[in-house]
């Protein structure tokens, strides 16, 4: 029902530039995430949406409507608040139908719709009760609801389950997945959750300092980061990376750190032909691993273990490479204790190297 | 850290004998400044009240009379009834003072000048309200140009004292035809009250989250509608602190009235009780009574109200 | 694609875009009211201070520059009523900031009776200021006044004393009844500062050993600086503007004795309605009390 377009869209607050030249189409019925560490800009870009903050530069389209100056009211809009932000005067059920009331909705069709949204979000029982009386996880459904209800052409969420612990949060996920496959409707969520991010989106916004720094599908952007911020963003635990240089060598183009080598595939070298003698950072996720009896210079690493995280159904493995800390992620064939020496083969068609100066990708975007 | 050490140290019995000791102490300290503070506070108005119930005879007795020997009404009943009484020998020996009566012809003048103050007093009330609450808001949630300048022009018109201000007030109530009629304390008090209103308000709304605004106006409610609907409502205790404010500073108010009233189509409660007092030949005991009857309204809202008026400073004057 | 609106139609359109069309709307009232009866006669009272506006020849009204002022500045008779004022002040603000600090350190610990004691002390602050006049002045009515009468029989005087009469007393007098009538709302502002102290302050003085003294000093004073100065500057403009007793208890007198710089501006307008003057010297308080008020504005002007 509705596509969203940010036409060099730049937002300041006195002097701090929240956002800047934001460039973006969100397409309609898709589940669009911002995704940036805290005060990168994304609780100002929803409202800029909802109409909520008035942009400094640029232009807002709804489908081919300009809307810069249309106050959220009459913007077809629904919100889900980080604080939730209920009306402490009014009951479970008055929330929910308020934004109904206030569209002039007659009292049965109220009715039946707040009664249908409490039943999907199992709140029928807390309709007539104020929030105060509500714990976190049920004050987010009302919250869910409260947007639910009005059927909107665009749903707006700004962190909404960063107050609940972690097991709801994980359940909620799924429902909000749900709501958007039954709502049909355009969703932009906003998190600094990765994995929120990579569970919920269709396509993933990563934002920091107000400039978008890349959009992809999840996959895009997890596999193939354009910057090295996006690259150590994501991931948990985070990508390893090594600081070292890019030399040639009779295997083609090597990436050099002290005594550790790491050889590329054949395509790969090719790219990084043009780059030979540049500073690079070199990325390695953790996962990227196997493990394998020998020692194979350029192609794994080995070393001694120092320390070694169970996690269940896996383990973390520690080893310092050339003076940098790295975790690899191992299954749990061998128990691995700390001053174990253990080689790991390099999954090496995914492997991500950063330009040094630029912290750009040399090898995408 | 050296201090911490030492707490440790003493015996845990020394502890309690110790905390029981000065908690006798505490209690007894409390109890006598209580009674000081009470006594501090009540026995004025005590004094004032008893006089009030003494006649003229009783009144002037030396060592003075703490609580009425012989209690009298009448007093009250020269205010509130004097209007029905016939004018008899009796009643008119009341009006002159050579003939020994203390109780002046214009005591028939309290009531309806309690009548026009409650007016004044009313009218002011709702008139902050109305004039007030959306100024509040706005410059609570709106982020528009000169929100700041606002603010501050209006907690600025309160700096300049009364008394600087009579002479326009004055020309401004001649040039409106308003002399010696109620609307000129009605529009005059507008200018003593409204800035404190709007700073309470201010202060309260701003000290509800953002957020919540911002809910409304995405569910559909207009700046006005997210006001009515979302705002008033929660804001209630402050309204009622600043209502009370209101009508407290109007019902009291003097040098204003003192200046723009003549006559007793529009003379408030405490000209008329101050006239009294600058007559040499009225009864203090009729004065007093006059002064009860003037206090009484205003105390009874106060303590009716009583946690309204801490909660609306609280969240106005010292919000942390 | 450039923007749909562009130069003066896009400024227009922000500028009177749905957020500041509903502010203008929700302030153009109280604007409106505070223009007629605060900003036009705060400027109109400037603009006469400028004349020789004198109603007792309203045809001729020159235009004297400063003069005004210069008259009032070079005349003794301000001076000694502005000495007055200062004592007044001084004197009464010092008794509020002492016994609100009193009664409300007791106010802010819990005992029975604590709300019906905080409920009374509001009686004081609810009544008219007449009302507070005609109280004291018969308290202080050296005939059969309730002060003669408790001193007499406590056996501190042994004949009736004249009070507000004696020159020496009336200040103190006055502020005393002040005073009675101020301190409610000082205690209530300052106590409701003392609640904003957290606990665990205390609690972690208390760990490190700190007596109640200590914690009084250390922690409950460092920590209701604002409170006291807020009240400070509240009650200071309060004193310095205060008509309402004088005019009810003293009338400026006996002889000049209680004349003080707001009773001055009164006698100076409406009694020899001189209002070029009288302008001028209010214009004088009202610096004065900016230049108090510009303090006040700043700390609670920050909070907005
Ligand atoms: N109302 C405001 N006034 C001033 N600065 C603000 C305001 N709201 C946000 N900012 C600033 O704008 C930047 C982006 O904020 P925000 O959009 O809330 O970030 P996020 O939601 O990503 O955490 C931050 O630096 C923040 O401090
Ligand atoms: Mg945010």
């Amino acid at each position: 029902m509705a596509r969203i377009l940010f036409d060099n869209v730049t937002k300041y607050y006195a002097s701090v530039k929240a956002v800047d030249n934001l460039n973006l189409e969100i397409k309609d019925k898709e589940f669009l995430v911002l995704l940036g560490p805290s005060g990168c800009g994304k609780t100002t870009t929803l409202n800029m949406i909802a109409g909520l903050e008035e942009l400094s530069k640029g232009d807002i389209y709804f489908d081919q409507q300009i809307v810069n100056f249309m106050p959220p009211h009459i913007r077809d809009v629904a919100m889900v608040f980080q604080s939730y932000a209920l009306y402490p005067h009014k009951n479970v059920f008055e929330n929910i139908g308020f934004g109904l009331k206030m569209r002039k909705y007659d009292t049965a069709e109220i009715d039946r719709r707040v009664r249908d949204a409490a039943e999907r979000l199992h709140i029928e029982h807390l309709l007539d009760r104020l929030p105060s009386q509500l714990s976190g996880g049920q004050r987010q459904r009302v919250a869910l609801g409260r947007a639910m209800v009005r059927q909107p052409s665009v749903f707006l969420m700004d962190e909404p389950l960063s107050n609940l612990d972690a097991a709801l949060r994980i359940s909620m996920r799924a429902e909000i997945k749900q709501l958007h496959h039954s709502m049909q409707t355009t969703f932009v969520y906003v998190t600094h959750d990765q994995a929120e991010a990579l569970t919920l989106a269709d396509r993933i916004v990563v934002m920091k300092d107000g400039v978008v720094q890349q959009i992809g599908s999840p996959d895009e952007i997890y596999e193939r980061p354009e910057n090295l911020f996006v690259g150590s963003f994501l991931g948990n635990p985070p990508i390893n990376l090594l600081v070292g240089e890019l030399v040639s060598d009779n295997a083609g183009v090597i990436f050099q750190k002290g005594r550790f080598k790491m050889e590329f595939q054949e395509e790969i070298s090719t790219k990084l032909q043009p780059h030979i003698g540049k500073s690079v950072t070199l990325g390695i996720r953790p996962e990227d691993v196997n493990e394998q009896g020998a020692a194979v210079p350029g192609l794994s690493v080995s070393g001694t273990v120092n320390t070694v995280l169970p996690m269940g159904s896996e383990q973390y493995v520690s080893m310092t490479i050339e003076g940098t800390e790295a975790f690899f992620r191992l299954g749990k064939e061998h128990k691995h204790k700390g001053g174990d020496n253990i080689s790991l083969d390099i999954n090496r068609n995914r492997l991500h190297v950063f330009d040094q100066e630029t912290e750009r990708s040399l090898l995408w975007g | 850290m050296t201090l911490q050490s030492t707490k440790f140290s003493v015996p845990s019995e020394k502890w309690k004998y110790k905390s029981k000791r000065s908690e006798r102490t505490r209690s007894a300290v409390i109890f006598i400044a209580s009674i000081f503070l009470l006594i501090y506070v009540l026995a004025p108005v005590g004094w004032l009240l008893s006089s009030s119930f003494q006649s003229e005879a009783e009144i002037v007795s030396v060592p003075p009379h703490w609580l009425p020997h012989e209690p009298t009404m009448e007093n009250f009943n020269a205010i509130f009834f004097q209007e029905f009484e016939e004018v008899t020998y009796e009643t008119r020996r009341k009006v002159d003072p050579a003939a020994g009566g203390y109780i002046p012809s214009t005591a028939k003048d309290l009531l309806p000048s309690m009548w026009n103050s409650f007016i004044i007093s009313v009218a002011v009330v709702i008139l902050n309200l109305v004039v007030g609450v959306p100024a509040a808001y706005a410059m609570a949630k709106i982020r528009f140009w000169g929100r700041q300048a606002s603010v501050y022009t209006i907690l600025t018109t309160r700096v300049i004292p009364d008394i600087a201000l009579v002479v326009p007030f004055f020309l401004v109530i001649k040039n409106l035809g308003l002399l010696d009629h109620v609307m000129s304390l009605i529009i005059t008090y507008l200018a003593i009250t409204v800035p404190f209103t709007v700073f309470i308000l201010v202060s309260y709304f701003e000290s509800l989250p953002d957020e919540l605004d911002k809910a409304a106006r995405v569910d559909g409610c207009s700046r006005l509608q997210t006001l009515i609907q979302v705002f008033l409502p929660l804001a209630r205790p402050s309204l009622v602190a600043v209502m009370l404010f209101a009508f407290l500073t109007s019902w009291n108010e003097f040098l204003l009235a003192l200046m723009f009233t003549q006559t007793i189509a529009s003379q408030t409660l405490p000209i008329i009780v101050a006239s009294f007092t600058s007559d040499f030949t009225i009864s203090f005991s009729f004065i007093n009574a006059a002064g009860v009857v003037a206090i009484i309204p205003p105390v009874i809202l106060a303590l009716f109200f009583e946690r309204y008026i801490v909660s609306g400073l609280t969240a106005g004057a010292v919000k942390g | 694609m450039s923007g749909f609106y562009t130069g003066l139609k896009y400024t227009l359109a922000r500028r009177f875009n749905y957020e500041a069309r509903s502010a203008g709307l929700f302030l153009f009232p109280v604007m409106s009211v505070l223009a007629v009866v605060a900003v036009f006669p705060i400027l109109y009272s400037l603009y006469t201070s400028f004349f020789n506006l004198k109603l007792t020849r309203p045809h001729r009204v020159p235009f004297v520059w400063f003069d005004n002022y210069v008259k009032v500045l070079s005349d003794e008779l301000f001076w000694e009523s502005v000495m007055r004022t200062v004592s007044f002040t001084v004197m009464s603000v010092v008794a509020i900031l002492i016994l609100a600090l009193f009664i409300a350190l007791l106010l802010n610990e819990s005992f029975h009776g604590r709300r019906f004691i905080s409920a009374m002390i509001l009686i004081p602050w609810a009544i008219p200021t007449v009302a507070n006049g005609l109280l004291w002045k018969w308290i202080y009515d050296s005939g059969y006044g309730a002060l003669n009468g408790l001193l007499l029989q406590l056996g501190l005087i042994d004949k009736y004393v004249v009070w507000l009469g004696d020159p020496d007393k009336t200040i103190p007098l006055i502020a005393n009844a002040f005073v009675w009538k101020e301190v409610p709302l000082a205690a209530i502002l300052i106590l409701v500062t003392m609640k904003s102290i957290p606990v665990d302050l205390y609690q972690a003085a208390r760990v490190d050993g700190a007596n109640l003294l200590q914690r009084f000093v250390h922690i409950t004073l460092p920590s209701l600086k604002p409170g006291f100065m807020l009240v400070m500057i509240y009650e200071t403009m309060m004193a310095i503007r205060h008509f309402d007793l004088f005019f009810l208890l003293t009338e400026g007198g006996p002889a000049d004795a209680s004349h003080v710089l707001s009773w001055q501006i009164y006698v100076e307008t409406f009694r020899n309605l001189s209002f070029g003057t009288g302008s001028a010297m209010s214009y004088i308080l009202a610096l004065v009390t900016f230049a108090l008020a510009y303090a006040i504005i700043k700390m609670l002007g920050r909070r907005i």
